[in-house]
């Protein structure tokens, strides 16, 4: 171990003191990048970087889809898309034993996908599902940790924010992403509905039926939701079919929801502005992270961090797969404290040269679309994680009346379900790698 | 305190101006794909614009993102320190904002000389790269101001937390 790899160490252990005190964790990054740099090879090299390294960095062609999604995922917010796609689910599922629950789980999930941050969609669900689960007299503790769990599962389905991210930073194709999210995602989605299933037959008093919706009420709140569907049918489909590439689909997808809302009359001019300033802090927040993550990398690749923590743990014994699981063992634990997004533009630069030294019987290419599929999954599970589940600090300041271990009793069934996804997708990486398979040909 | 507000509201306003230029980029990039999806000629060099755009867009948000404290950070662990603590945490955090904003101006004008010695151009529309640079520099300058805002209302919270605090009792937040 030579002095700068110590340096690089040292640099990790204040870049934790200064997120744990608060300083922004971009302005953390930034400070030990940038300072550890300078202590590895003086000021000249940062500062003749910093010229031109975040305009490089803002100005990267595959990252302007990520503004363009942050706009789409305010308006569509403003547009009202979460009651929309609660109230249609319901009408279809209300009736039956739990079904009100599942239909929060598929809000969650359709609202999740665009509006790209868990937080975000645990409270807004929250706002709509739990009232009424709430008049239909649920037990507390399936209605808060549904909306909880249910505020997770958004992530990863496309157009995930989180994942244009992590394809950047491992320098994987967006699209093919794109395609290897979507039959995990949906898997989520039916694992959950059958959670609470299993939760209603073992006790049938925790989710009433609902009264049943009629067929004109049915076919108004299925209409409402068909445009946004057929919306994003277009982004997703386009870029699944190769019709375009990932930024020109966020564009389209933005501009047709704007147009949408704008002719339904459900954004306003004022929405339309608070949209944009929702837009200018998400994006500015995202991109920030990243001229920190830049730096950060210049100061570990200089102190050869990374490599020498593969080397490690390459040379410790481990089988890969026991590798795998200590790594995403430690990205749940960090997930707990961070949101998801942070969490991968930290963790993947160190992880990420671990995993793609083991062999795990397939090429690069797949290991590097299977084990982001994995790591976005178990990012998003330390949001409700107890004793810190984030995700159920979010629920628990929006029903005071409900205790917070309520919450994460209720919360267990979906985070064990979720550790079943995670083992399936391991076992049978089929999963994640069959649909980009066939639709790359 | 009349300046500060009207500084406030042109960092409003810079980021609006950022996102009309994010939607004028939407625009024209929903144009150029359907030109290509239905006639095979999309808008010449349309990701240049793209690229250039989009930079512009995202240093018009930061300002604002600063001035609303959006930079993400990490409260679980200074859960139950004191608002005198807090406080001292967040001029820390407002003080390194204002440190990267302005080395960040120092070196980017720096770059924007660079640019215009050498006379870099884009490879299609042939837009000389240092034309993006002037609203990127007034977006830093923003971002310094933005910084010593809320630096100084974190030593303003500090110093009404001084007068009180003999009376109050440090409170949970």
């Amino acid at each position: 171990m030579d002095s700068s790899f110590i340096i690089g160490l040292a640099g990790i252990a204040v870049l934790i003191i200064l997120i744990a005190i608060r300083v922004p964790i971009a302005y953390s990054m930034l400070v030990v990048g940038i300072g550890g740099v300078t202590i590895l090879s003086g000021p000249a090299v940062i500062l003749s970087q910093l010229k031109d390294l975040a305009y490089a960095q803002f100005s990267i062609y595959d990252l302007s889809v990520v503004p363009m999604f942050v706009l789409m995922g305010s308006l569509a917010t403003f547009a009202g898309l979460s009651r929309d796609i609660f109230q249609a689910a319901n009408a279809w599922l209300g009736r039956f034993r739990g079904g009100v629950a599942m239909s929060t789980v598929i809000a969650c999930a359709g609202f999740g996908s665009v509006c790209g941050s868990s937080l975000a969609t645990a409270s807004t669900m929250g706002k709509v599902a739990l009232p009424e689960l709430k008049r239909l007299k649920y037990s507390p503790a399936l209605a808060t940790g549904t909306v909880a769990a249910g505020g997770t599962l958004g992530i990863l389905i496309p157009p995930s924010i989180v994942l244009v991210i992590y394809a950047i930073i491992v320098e994987a194709n967006i699209a093919t992403m794109f395609m290897a999210a979507l039959v995990p995602g949906l898997l989520a989605v039916m694992l959950f509905v059958l959670t609470i299933s299993i939760y209603v037959l073992i006790v049938p008093d925790a989710g009433p039926p609902a009264e049943k919706t009629g067929f004109t009420e049915t076919k108004k709140a299925t209409l409402a939701v068909f445009p946004v569907l057929c919306i994003f049918g277009i982004v997703i489909g386009g870029i699944y079919i190769g019709a375009f590439n990932p930024t020109p689909a966020a564009a389209i997808g933005a501009f047709l929801i704007g147009l949408y809302g704008a002719i339904r009359k459900k954004i306003s001019w004022n929405n339309f502005i608070e949209a944009l300033l929702e837009t200018a802090k998400t994006s500015g927040m995202i991109y920030l992270i990243l001229i920190g993550a830049e730096t950060l990398k210049i100061f570990m690749s200089r102190g050869r961090v990374p490599m020498e923590a593969a080397e490690l743990m390459i040379s410790s014994g481990l089988s890969p797969y026991m590798i795998m699981v200590l790594l995403l063992v430690a990205l749940i634990i960090l997930g707990c404290f961070m949101d998801s997004l942070s969490m991968i533009i930290l963790a993947i630069p160190f992880f990420w040269p671990v995993i793609s030294e083991l062999n795990f019987g397939m090429p690069e290419d797949s290991v590097k679309i299977w084990f982001g599929i994995i790591s976005l999954i178990v990012v998003e599970l330390g949001l409700i994680t107890p004793p810190v589940g984030l995700n159920v600090f979010v629920i628990k300041s929006l029903s005071d009346d409900v205790p917070i271990s309520e919450t994460f009793k209720g919360v267990m069934p979906f985070f064990l379900m979720e550790l079943v996804r995670v083992a399936l997708i391991i076992l049978f990486p089929a999963i994640v790698l069959a649909l980009p398979k066939f639709l790359s040909g | 305190m009349g300046s500060i507000n009207s500084i406030r509201k042109l960092i409003r306003l810079w980021a609006l101006c950022g996102g009309f230029i994010l939607i004028g980029i939407i625009l024209m990039t929903a144009y150029s794909a359907t030109l290509n999806l239905l006639l095979n000629a999309p808008v010449a060099g349309d990701f240049e614009i793209v690229e250039m755009g989009v930079a512009i867009a995202v240093f018009c948000f930061l300002p604002f993102c600063q001035l609303e404290r959006a930079n993400v950070s990490v409260d679980i662990f200074t859960m139950k320190a004191g608002p005198k603590t807090v406080a001292l945490m967040s001029i820390l955090a407002s003080t390194i904002a204002v440190i990267f904003a302005s080395l960040l101006l120092w070196r980017m004008s720096l770059g924007m000389a660079d640019y215009r010695e050498y006379e870099e151009y884009t490879a299609i529309l042939s837009i000389p790269i240092w034309m993006a640079f002037p609203p990127i520099l007034f977006s830093l300058f923003l971002l310094i101001l933005a910084s010593l805002i809320t630096t100084a209302e974190s030593f303003q919270t500090l110093s009404r937390l001084k007068v009180d605090g003999k009376l109050k009792k440090p409170e949970l937040t």
